[in-house]
């Protein structure tokens, strides 16, 4: 059998990380580079486009952290569950549950003071992105249901929801029959950090930080560790596994709710159909790349939001919807896949492997 | 040591492996290492645990890649890329875990991955068949792989190397699987094999088996030999285990019985489904007594794992009741048994007793880290010298402690597993296989601690396949038999052939699921 193999490395290369990561990002620039000339681009043009609007300055820098955050959360959220083996493929609804609760808050407290009523917002978020992951929780927990289905479910329901009530009991008399949620008040939005830059920002990294020192550090990430190596191993230590995956998932819709209180509170003016904008999804790739480790996830959001950001101003450089998102796929799976990548050995033609692929007595 | 075999001419042997050298991260698991065996021979590679025997039988299958060291076989150098290349050069292994396929018949298991692509069931059973009759190997070719017992999976990994023609056949730790008959029958046919021109590596700890079957022995002792090719007609068992220990350790001695106190685990017509919906057992009632060790002996499949599962809160009882420190536990969560006194080996030590994905560390504090908080928050200083102290305390030869556990060797694992389940002072012991692969010196250590347990008033269960152990540590034996206890004996009295009739009450045992 002469097919190439990955090998886990014994010892991280010293400096692979760095290194692995430009030359990933090399490669994926030069094949990007082939693409653009191919779709009849000027490559040079695009990339310092795609550079300025990124990260080229104070206000680029905003607007790419400004997306980093719900990236991040939601990413978070899918980590968080699936270091305990879980698929949480329901954030995308789960952001929208957070927002729906937000909105609702900001109705019912609109004369209260900001401080009071932005924190009171995104706990109800907190809820809300909580409360739709419940069901899929029990389900799986007590009757061993698949989540990965029922949470995706789920994505249906918050998006009908959010369609009702924009169409329906929220929608703003004030917009001439649009349908359209009213306006947030004022003292509702998050202030700034810098820029455009908001406060999302620091809310993130700390939910963030908590989160990975949590699942490291603490005995309920222990178990978390211990039933997601090995489920046999936790229910003979004495783990409620149930309980574990109720808590787990829970959180993990909570998470992402979050997402989507400070994505209303941050950057949108009011509750839309597109409040989640896809950021559940993306959510999932930005968890598997940070392979499934809630410290990794703060990295590959801020670059995934990098990309983002400089793949869409390119558009308006006439460069096509579609060949932007492939340029957009390369330059980040070119970046943290190598990264990934430079943990492993590639054997050729099946050479001995330094660590054994299973463990023999 | 002088006790190295008269000088052979280089290229008369079979298999010659010197100065081999491999380190895993922390660990030198290979320092050097020299072995010479010769054809139409069964060589025993001995040593302790973590001594590196697996480590060396990799790098000669190909597994591994040596970080040095040269390789000949009948004089010609040879460098293995991949076990296929071991292979096509004659050596064929056979691991400790096997790797065959449950679903598949005997013959498809055979030759799996060697096999034209259309494959002709009828001509290659017959053809399997041929082969297993010449070693004497008894198996039906086309019964499917589940309905076989340990021993006869063997049988079928042997075949397996058999068929792609292998002249030198490691075995690493065969018999731990094998009841004391297969193990008579598994030396013929190595016997057999070596008379047809093939020679044999075979790994074992146990040094009676080693005497009868092997012709040749080399000793490894941390990653060196320390006496090669010695001549076994002529080398007793206290002089190998001094060699692969250093010293003689003291053979077991009959433990003088403790006072025996109230009973601490009582079954009452216990009854259990296995896997297969089918009862495991049924009916079973007994009792044990603080400061009593009871035994139960059987043929692997007989039962004994479900029983232990039961008792462990790790499967549901359909039938009876389960009485531990006088608090009935029939449907009690496995935590608390834990905590009102039950301790657990359990037979499946990576699937079950440790999480393979996690670090030493995260592994020696399992039952103990609810302690270890301050806060939310487990304290690392206190799990990091939790785990040394096992380590230490239990000579797990281990490397880096915060590397995965799935690093440490056979023998080093089951170490580890038993330290941290005997450090909680439990009242009830359950132990599922607690010597299996264990050296001399690890078989001791862990049976002064179980006989240490008792005679503070614990009441400890042991379920094992090894009849002598059993025969030398328990107060009273029980055999288990097709799903019930076929008789009580007193180990003090009784012979080891009337146990092992009992064993196989029915001719024929039942096959493992
Ligand atoms: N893949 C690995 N990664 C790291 N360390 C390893 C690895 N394999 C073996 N070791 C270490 O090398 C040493 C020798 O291990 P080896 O498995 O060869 O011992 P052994 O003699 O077969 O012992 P046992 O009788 O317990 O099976 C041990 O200390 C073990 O922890
Ligand atoms: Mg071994």
């Amino acid at each position: 059998m002469k097919r190439p193999r990955l090998n886990l490395r014994e010892a991280p290369l010293p400096g692979g990380q760095p290194l692995a990561f430009a030359i990933g990002l090399t490669i994926a620039l030069f094949v990007g580079t082939l693409l653009l000339l191919g779709a009849g681009h000027d490559p040079v043009r695009i990339y310092s486009r795609m550079f300025e609007a990124s990260l080229g300055g104070p206000d680029a820098w905003a607007v790419t952290l400004n997306r980093a955050v719900p990236l991040g959360l939601a990413g978070l959220a899918v980590a968080i569950a699936g270091s305990m083996g879980l698929w949480n493929i329901g954030a995308e609804g789960q952001i929208m549950a957070g927002a729906i609760a937000a909105s609702w808050v900001a109705r019912i407290g609109g004369d209260w003071p900001g401080l009071v009523l932005i924190v009171v917002m995104l706990l109800a978020a907190l809820g809300g992105g909580g409360l739709l992951a419940v069901g899929p929780a029990i389900a799986r927990a007590r009757l061993g249901v698949n989540e990965i289905i029922t949470t995706l479910m789920l994505n249906e329901v918050a998006i009908r929801l959010v369609q009702w009530l924009i169409h329906g009991p929220w929608k703003d008399p004030g917009a001439h029959n649009f349908p359209l949620a009213p306006m947030l008040p004022d003292q509702a939005r998050l202030p700034t950090l810098f820029s455009r830059a908001h406060y999302g920002l620091l809310i993130a990294a700390a939910v963030i930080l908590i989160s990975s020192l949590a699942v490291r550090y603490t005995a309920w990430g222990y178990e978390l560790r211990i039933a997601g190596s090995s489920e046999a191993t936790a229910r003979y230590s004495g783990i409620s596994l149930s309980r574990k995956i109720l808590t787990v998932l829970v959180i993990s819709g909570g998470i992402a709710g979050l997402a989507g209180g400070v994505e209303l509170t941050g950057t949108a003016d009011r509750l839309t159909e597109s409040i989640s904008n896809g950021f559940g999804f993306a959510g999932i790739i930005v968890a598997a790349l940070a392979l499934m480790r809630p410290s990794g996830v703060a990295v590959v959001a801020l670059l995934f939001g990098a990309v983002q950001i400089g793949g869409q101003s390119i558009q308006t450089l006439g460069v096509s919807s579609s060949v932007s998102t492939i340029l957009q796929a390369f330059v980040l799976f070119g970046a943290i896949g190598a990264g990934v990548f430079s943990r492993y050995r590639i054997l050729l033609e099946g050479e001995a492997p330094a660590v054994p692929e299973k463990v023999n007595q | 040591m002088t006790q190295t075999s008269s000088p052979t001419d280089e290229s008369q042997l079979a298999v010659q492996l010197s100065e081999v050298w491999k380190t895993f991260p922390g660990v030198v698991a290979n320092a050097g290492v020299e072995l010479s065996v010769r054809p139409r021979t069964i060589h025993a590679l001995l040593g302790e645990n973590g001594a590196g025997k697996s480590t060396l039988m990799n790098i000669l299958a190909g597994v591994y890649r040596p970080d040095r060291g040269e390789l000949k076989l009948h004089g010609r150098a040879h460098q293995f890329r991949n076990p296929a290349d071991a292979l096509s050069a004659g050596i064929g292994m056979v691991h400790q875990e096997f790797r065959l396929i449950p679903s598949f018949s005997v013959a498809e298991n055979v030759v799996l991955g060697s096999a034209p692509s259309v494959i002709k069931t009828r001509q290659i059973e017959a053809e399997v068949a041929a082969m297993a009759d010449k070693f004497g190997l008894r198996v039906d070719p086309a019964q499917p792989l589940w309905q076989l017992s340990m021993g006869e999976r063997q049988k079928v990994e042997i075949l397996k190397v058999l068929w792609r023609d292998a002249q030198v056949l490691i075995l690493d730790e065969p018999t731990t699987v094998l009841t004391p008959g297969e193990v008579d029958e598994l030396g013929e046919i190595l016997r057999r094999m070596a008379d047809d021109g093939r020679c044999i590596i075979f790994i074992s700890h146990k040094l009676h088996e080693v005497s009868e079957i092997c012709d040749e022995a080399t000793v490894l002792r941390q990653g060196k030999t320390v006496a090669s090719s010695l001549d076994m007609a002529t080398t007793d068992s206290t002089e190998l285990a001094r060699l692969m220990v250093g010293a003689s350790p003291t053979s077991p001695n009959r433990p003088a019985a403790a006072t025996l106190g109230v009973p601490l685990l009582e079954l009452k017509e216990l009854s259990a489904r296995g896997d297969r919906g089918i009862d495991a057992f049924s009916d079973i009632s007994f009792q044990i007594h603080s400061g009593e060790i009871v035994g139960i002996a059987g043929v692997a499949g007989n039962g004994q794992r479900e029983l232990a599962d039961v008792i462990a809160g790790l499967r549901p009882s359909t039938r009876g009741s389960l009485i531990m420190n006088d608090a009935d536990m029939t449907t009690a969560s496995p935590r608390q048994r834990f905590l009102s006194g039950l301790g657990y080996i359990p037979e499946d030590r990576l699937g079950v007793g440790l999480a393979p994905r996690l670090s030493i560390t995260d592994n020696a504090i399992l039952r103990v880290y609810r302690q270890q908080r301050r806060g939310p928050f487990i304290v690392a200083a206190k799990a990091l010298s939790y785990c040394k102290d096992i380590v230490e305390r239990f000579r797990v030869r281990a490397g880096d402690l915060g590397g995965p556990i799935a690093a440490l060797s056979g023998g080093n694992l089951q170490r580890l597993l038993v330290g941290r389940e005997l450090d909680s002072q439990p009242s009830v012991v359950l132990a599922a296989q607690p010597t299996r692969g264990l050296d001399v010196q690890g078989v001791k250590a862990i049976q002064d601690l179980l006989l240490e347990r008792r005679n503070a008033g614990a009441a400890v269960l042991m379920i094992s396949e090894d009849l002598d152990e059993l025969l030398t540590l328990t107060d009273r034996l029980l055999v288990m038999e097709g799903g019930t206890i076929r008789g009580e004996f007193n180990p003090r009295t009784t012979s080891r052939q009337e146990v092992g009739l009992a064993m196989l009450a029915d001719t024929k045992a039942v096959s493992r699921p």
